[in-house]
């Protein structure tokens, strides 16, 4: 807050301002090499991640087949088999991170994710409606859940918006239309066929497990793109923290900037949530963690989107080999990882407090 | 921002400097109209249905039963069992809701929010697939206890402060969730059972469930009423609330149990039911004002109204079939839910 006004010439005027960028720097070096850290044990995580499975290949093997040798077999395995899981469970948890971030920071609510918004909830119905409503299957199932995010994110605009966008506002229409999808979910699971809403339902907990080419590049581009408009759109976060009226009474366009970074952000959960359904909890957790990393601001961003590539990785790879024969999907450990190092992040708040 | 014209807490519902009260005369005719609204609704769960009945009929059922009429059979073993359970399901929710949203001050707080009905969820799951309970009569001690573990755990880490009460009430509602997920994605023939309990329904319940769940509703009833007056000066703010010479502690443990007891009996009752014990406590508020000794009362007849309409509105949609009431009450609340979020009170929040 202090910062904002202060021009870089003035620094070597006064040294109490020369200290305040020192202090700036360090903290932002700091952000960074958490940053590094983190995707570090992401990159570990991966190689791990190539190795492990039913055809065990050594992490010195996977090295090699990366680097282009290798035999046929290592080559089929690694490359046609696991990048293809491993790639899409740190974009898709990337998508997330970086999303509810910015969902988070935007409406200034540590709530505010796609999952309480109803924009999971809205992909998770439109999939489940064409699985079990229409009888679709593949890119229908894709293509439906990217529209069903898209439309709740547009409903909640169009009856939130009332002479500009204010968080609670947002906030609580988002709650009414999750639960409105949830009903309509559990509706369509009590319908029909058993083991085809068994199916459904296992959508709707959020898998990276058959995730392949075509899906995969459609999901890179798609993130790539909205991160892009995220990063250069995230200079309006700082002003934005401090609420609409001081945010315009310091020239920011507030609205435009609001919007922007609304948008990208439902773009993020709507590709994500297409391929992989709506992994939970991630987009809460994976900013929480990255706040305590490296404080707010822009880094967070980065961070948050590090920290939920990273997390959903190991959540896959703990959901696919910590329990022999028991292959849980990637949005069910995702919750059991996160809840409770949320409930000890709340439960140590207090006390730093007290 | 209107923030300081509504006064300083941030995410408190409605929380004026003393308990806002509509003029006397509006007052009574809210009561009354509620009242008369909710006399319809009784007839018309009775009367309406894919075998249509004029209230003739219904009285006659009633009042003179002959058993060789299938008419009348129908009104007795169908309709009078899910009225009466709509009513009293109606009714913990509307007042549990309203009891959730004064001692936590927050407007989006409700069982659905707090990880209650995941915890009466969760306990369902896990007693159908490994205990095999197959009678509906069995989910009820589960559904109860499930509401309460899950409503204790709740408020014991959030400790009634609005913001990390709603954060923990996530936290646990997300670390049950995928519990569910998991044993139902292994379990086939669990699924099947608990996906029909888990829409939300009035129908498929015996009478005897009520018989045996009266007790804890009637308590958790009292206590309801018996907290509005503590609740009003709760609203002032805590500080205040205690300076006053309220003990806030024991305003908080007397309105956790009395959550516990509506929303365990509501859940056991009609199933995870959403937006109806959201709805209602805000509607009540714009009709009769803050002052939750007259919110309280009002919760007390909107709260089955909605259930009973959402009931009689899933009969009459779908030509010779049913929606469940559960999909029909979150297709209600949310355009309540919605006019409430657009009102101009709640942009100061």
């Amino acid at each position: 807050m202090t910062a904002v006004g202060v021009r870089p010439g003035r620094a070597e005027a006064s040294p109490g301002v020369g200290r305040l960028h020192e202090v700036r720097r360090r903290r932002r070096r700091r952000g960074l090499a958490v940053v590094l850290v983190v995707a570090a044990l992401g990159l570990a995580v991966a190689l791990v991640a190539a190795s492990l499975g039913a055809a065990a290949v050594s992490p010195d093997r996977v090295l090699a087949v990366l680097l282009g040798q290798g035999e046929k077999v290592e080559r089929f395995v690694v490359l046609e088999l696991r990048l293809p899981r491993i790639v899409a469970a740190l974009v898709v948890g990337w998508a997330f991170g970086l999303a509810g971030s910015v969902f988070q920071a935007v409406l200034r609510n540590p709530l505010a994710s796609p999952d309480i918004l109803g924009i999971s909830s809205g992909a998770s119905l439109g999939a489940v409606w064409a699985m079990l409503g229409l009888g679709l299957a593949g890119i229908w199932v894709t293509g439906f859940a990217f529209a069903g995010g898209l439309l709740v994110a547009v409903i909640i605009w169009a009856v939130a918006w009332r002479q500009g966008l204010h968080g609670i506002r947002f906030v609580l229409v988002g709650v009414g239309l999750a639960y409105v999808c949830g009903s309509a979910v559990s509706w369509l699971l009590a319908r029909g066929d058993v083991r085809q809403a068994q199916q459904a339902l296992h959508w709707t907990v959020g898998s990276v497990a058959d995730v392949r080419g075509d899906d995969l590049a459609g999901l890179l581009l798609g993130v790539a793109v909205m991160s892009l408009v995220v990063a250069l759109a995230s200079r309006m976060l700082a002003v934005l923290a401090l609420g609409d009226d001081h945010a315009s009474s310091l020239g920011a366009r507030a609205h435009a900037g609001r919007v922007v970074l609304l948008a990208a952000a439902v773009g993020l959960v709507a590709v994500a949530a297409a391929i992989a359904g709506p992994i939970a909890f991630v987009a809460l957790i994976a900013p929480a963690i990255a706040r305590r990393l490296v404080g707010g601001g822009g880094a967070a961003l980065l961070a948050a989107a590090v920290v939920g590539g990273v997390l959903t990785l190991s959540a896959d790879v703990v959901g696919q080999f910590a329990i022999p024969g028991l292959m849980a999907p990637v949005g069910i450990v995702t919750g059991l990882i996160g809840a409770p190092y949320l409930l000890w992040l709340l439960a140590r708040t207090e006390r730093t407090r007290a | 921002m209107r923030a300081a014209t509504t006064g300083p807490s941030s995410v408190s519902a409605p929380a004026p400097r003393r308990p806002t009260r509509s003029r006397p005369g509006r007052v009574v005719l809210v009561f009354g109209l509620a009242a008369l609204v909710l006399v319809l609704m009784v007839l018309a769960s009775l009367a309406f249905g894919v075998r249509a009945m004029d209230p003739a009929q219904v009285w006659r059922a009633i009042f003179s039963p002959d058993t060789a009429d299938p008419d009348q059979f129908v009104v007795l073993q169908l309709r009078v069992p899910r009225t009466v359970i709509g009513l009293a399901a109606g009714v913990a929710l509307g007042l549990a809701g309203t009891v959730i949203q004064g001692v936590t001050r927050n407007p989006i707080a409700d069982p659905g929010l707090l990880g209650i009905n995941a915890g009466a969820s969760l306990a369902v799951v896990l007693g159908i697939s490994f205990v095999g309970i197959v009678d509906p009569l069995g989910y009820i001690w589960l559904a109860f206890a499930g509401a309460g573990l899950a409503a204790v755990a709740v408020f014991s880490i959030g400790r009634g402060e609005p913001v990390r009460l709603a954060l923990v009430g996530a936290a646990v509602t997300a670390f049950i969730t995928p519990l569910i997920a998991l044993v139902l994605l292994q379990d086939t023939e669990a699924f099947n059972q608990y996906r029909f309990w888990a829409v939300g329904s009035l129908t498929g319940r015996e009478l005897a469930t009520v018989g045996v769940l009266w007790p804890f509703l009637l308590v958790g009833a009292v206590l309801a009423f018996f907290l509005a007056h503590r609740l009003n000066l709760l609203a002032l703010g805590e500080d205040v609330a205690s300076a006053l010479g309220q003990r806030v502690g024991v305003t908080r443990g007397l309105a956790g149990v009395a959550i516990v007891l509506l929303c365990g009996t509501a859940t056991a009752l009609a199933g995870p039911i959403a937006l109806v014990g959201l709805v209602v406590p805000h509607a009540a508020r714009r009709l009769v004002g803050s002052d939750y000794r007259l919110v309280m009362p009002l919760a007390l007849l909107l709260g089955p109204i909605m259930l009973l309409a959402a009931d009689v509105l899933g009969r009459l949609v779908v030509p010779n079939s049913e929606l469940e009431a559960g999909v029909v009450a979150a297709f209600l609340g949310a355009p309540v839910l919605i006019a409430v979020a657009r009102s101009r009170k709640v942009a100061g929040l």
